[in-house]
């Protein structure tokens, strides 16, 4: 299998289907001539032309509705943001518009569409452009929220997610659009509402998504079971709305314990929700209060020693992992 | 509403107690922290402090008599109660079980559900010491309630299916909670507790709950002194010529990496006594005696909290090596807590020793239905007279203990003076075996 870039998995899997359809269009702010902001739909206006690969002013609300609107009419639009912190303006139509109009109308109009772009803390963007939407759209009925974490996720997800009748949130990190990993040649799909136990493990579940599971979660994980003998089983939960509630909880019931590792804030945050939907169902089988790793309740500093220093850390969930295993 | 003053429970044991005198009486104003009464226990008289503010209403029981541990004593109007009305309801309902049932029955306490609000009326004990305040309902609430226990819903799961009182578990989690590992130290083989209790510090008390395997050591030796008539002798041997033996033998045996203790020597020299006096090597259902032709030695292993007398089968067919292999691995298991049930079992005599602490003697507890047991001292250098000169030698006391419903003392001497015969002449073991 070649080793790809996460943006060219992005990529490639926005050609592939909007050669399997032709309905389908990518529009956003930067997306044609400049060949994106991030440079994830290089060279699709030259193979697109200017009817499905669309620049748009800098106006979320505008082009978001316009999506909305081109999805109700039988398109199906990818409508990428630059970042999801500029999603604060056109929450309206997101979630009063893409969220609620087939159920609005019966089931007269369905919404086929995917929102995407870089989500949270990339680096020194600030407070107001490090923003982690996922439990502000996680927490919405009638929306589905993919946060893949690595190049093969993200190329599987996404096509399946453009075949989506309902709306998609797709989570991605400016951070990330550089990493490597395989992905097959051949075409594949990965499921929504399907978490991944990406390693087996008995001693306690950990779970993540998105971004820091590849920069701290997975070394976490390996100093883990190298310096300090525990064998923990690793959950990506890919999908955050459906949750896959069974394959956690089911995890869980083995391990009787649980860490949850997010770059959200604490509380109200995505691993809150995540322990709302699991503490009942595992409330016998836990030998400690599940642990939630997440950011500190600041508003995102600039200064890079600050913003790192935020974050949940590869320290920070080795303590948090022995402490639930009581070692 | 009215609040019913009870007779708390102030100890283990204690099942009912005695008013002795009131210290309020009817249509007295009580404040909570007041001294109401005068309780006498099992133990001593004390004084009850009420934990409710208003009338007292009604009295249930006259000074002098007695009344079962949760029984409802007295009513205290409280709030916008009518006095006269609460006495009247109270006086037709009578002297009864507290309306919220005992303080705490063992059902209660081991759920670890207690609500403060299943307490209304209860009353705390005023022992002189208390500081001034909202008296705590101290004493009854950790001796009579059960301690609320903190644990994990998982452990609690587990004990449960194991039929486990969680309150008998000691929690090593944060805050003492009781997690899983707590439960398996009791319960699986594999681990055994290793978890030390801190010491209480100055000032503070501390409730130490008493696990199964002290429980059962507790039945079984109180049991012993209790049914057993023991008697006891000692004799000192020298082991001078032993010990000078056995570094010789050591320094034979270094190749082959066996290194023999003196107890090893001791207890090959207890097998031979044995079987040569079978009236020890004996067990006693209390109607007949079995004496056994082989040898199976019980040897007493500290383990923590508590100890653990594995067998030594048939040790009087075994050299001193084949001693010292099955000794050591029966020991290293008995504290990892992997010997098997039989292991533990079918001991015709137990030997205890505590001479690797230095102690000089020491008298043991006999292991019922066995009829003896040897208690074995250190081995030390002490002043020994030898052809009227006083001199220096590796002296050894050794103290039996035996069943003086089968044994008498003049064959516990013949006994021990066969074993310190072997440990002073050990050659002499080769004319028996």
């Amino acid at each position: 299998m070649p080793a790809i870039q996460f943006r060219e998995a992005l990529r490639a899997a926005m050609v592939e289907e909007m050669e399997r359809d032709e309905t389908v269009f990518l529009m956003g702010e930067e997306v044609a001539q400049y060949n994106g902001a991030y440079k994830v739909s290089e060279g699709m206006l030259e193979k697109f032309g200017p009817r499905r690969v669309l620049d748009t002013p800098i106006s979320e609300a505008g082009f978001a509705g316009l999506g909305v609107g081109a999805a109700c009419c039988g398109l199906r639009p990818i409508i990428e943001f630059m970042s999801w912190s500029f999603t604060l303006v056109c929450m309206d139509q997101i979630i009063n518009n893409a969220a609620n109009i087939r159920y609005m109308s019966g089931g007269q109009f369905k919404v086929p569409i995917v929102f995407r772009g870089g989500n949270g803390i990339a680096h020194q963007l600030g407070a107001t452009h490090s923003h982690r939407m996922e439990a502000v759209y996680s927490r919405i009925p009638g929306l589905i929220v993919v946060a893949p974490s690595t190049p093969y996720e993200a190329k599987g997800l996404l096509k399946t997610s453009i075949r989506c009748d309902d709306p998609v949130i797709f989570l991605e990190s400016e951070k990330m659009l550089g990493e490597m990993g395989e992905v097959p040649e051949e075409e594949y799909l990965l499921p929504l509402g399907k978490a991944k136990v990406e390693r087996e493990g008995q001693d306690v579940t950990l779970l993540s998504y998105g971004r820091p599971l590849q920069r701290v979660v997975r070394p976490a994980v390996k100093a883990l079971s190298n310096d300090y003998n525990i064998d923990v089983e690793l959950i990506d939960l890919r999908t955050l709305r459906p949750l896959d509630v069974q394959t956690i909880v089911d995890s869980v019931r083995k391990t009787n314990r649980c860490v949850i590792v997010d770059e959200d804030w604490g509380y109200c945050g995505m691993g809150a929700g995540i322990i709302q939907k699991i503490q009942k169902p595992c409330f016998d089988d836990l030998d400690a209060p599940i642990e939630y790793v997440h950011s500190d309740e600041i508003p995102v500093p600039f200064s890079h020693p600050l913003e790192e220093a935020m974050m949940p850390s590869v320290d920070r969930i080795i303590a948090a992992v022995q402490e639930v295993c009581y070692k | 509403m009215p609040a019913e003053i009870t007779m708390p429970q102030l100890s283990d044991t204690m099942t009912e107690g005695t008013l002795v005198k009131w210290l309020k009486k009817e249509g007295d104003r009580v404040e909570s922290g007041d001294k109401i009464a005068e309780v006498e226990t099992d133990k001593a008289v004390m004084e009850m402090e009420s934990f409710e503010s208003g009338t007292l209403a009604a009295i249930l029981v006259p000074e002098g008599q007695k009344v079962a541990v949760g029984s409802v004593m007295a009513v205290v109007a409280t709030g916008k109660d009518d006095p006269a009305e609460v006495k009247q309801q109270a006086a037709a309902a009578g002297p009864r079980r507290a309306r919220s049932g005992p303080p705490a029955t063992l059902e209660a306490a081991s759920t670890g559900e207690i609500h403060e609000a299943d307490y209304v009326g209860h009353v705390a004990v005023a022992t002189g010491q208390q500081p001034a305040g909202p008296p705590l309902p101290k004493l009854p609430e950790n001796v009579a309630r059960g301690v609320r226990v903190r644990i994990s819903p998982l452990a609690r799961r587990m004990a449960a299916e194991k039929n486990i009182d969680p309150r008998t578990l000691l929690g090593s989690g944060p805050g003492g909670r009781v997690v899983v590992q707590d439960v398996l130290a009791l319960t699986d083989t594999a681990a055994a507790r290793s978890v030390p209790l801190p010491h209480p510090g100055s000032g503070q008390t501390q409730t130490v709950p008493v696990t199964k395997m002290r429980a059962a050591i507790g039945k079984a030796l109180q049991s012993s002194k209790q049914r057993i008539p023991h008697f006891y002798e000692t004799v000192e041997a020298d082991v001078e010529e032993l010990s000078a033996m056995r570094l010789r033998m050591n320094q034979m045996l270094e190749p082959q990496n066996i290194h023999l203790s003196l107890a090893d020597f001791v207890v090959k020299a207890l097998a031979m006594t044995l079987l040569a006096h079978p009236a020890l090597n004996a067990t006693f259902n209390g109607i007949e005696v079995t004496r056994y032709g082989d040898v199976h030695l019980g040897i007493a292993v500290a383990v923590p909290d508590g100890l653990i007398v594995p067998v030594l089968r048939n040790i009087h067919l075994m050299g001193l090596k084949e001693i010292r292999q099955r000794s050591v691995d029966l020991a290293e298991r008995a504290r990892a807590q992997k010997l098997r049930q039989e292991e533990m079992s079918g001991a015709t005599f137990t030997v205890t020793n505590l001479g690797r602490y230095g102690v000089k003697e020491f008298s043991a507890i006999i292991n019922p239905p066995e009829v003896g047991i040897l208690a074995v001292g250190a081995a030390e250098k002490r002043p020994a007279v030898r052809n009227g000169q006083l001199v220096a030698r590796t002296m050894m006391s050794l103290t039996l203990s035996a069943d003086h419903r089968v044994v008498d003392g003049a064959m516990a001497a013949e006994f021990l003076r066969t074993l310190k015969q072997f440990l002073e002449e050990p050659g002499m073991m080769l004319v028996f075996a």
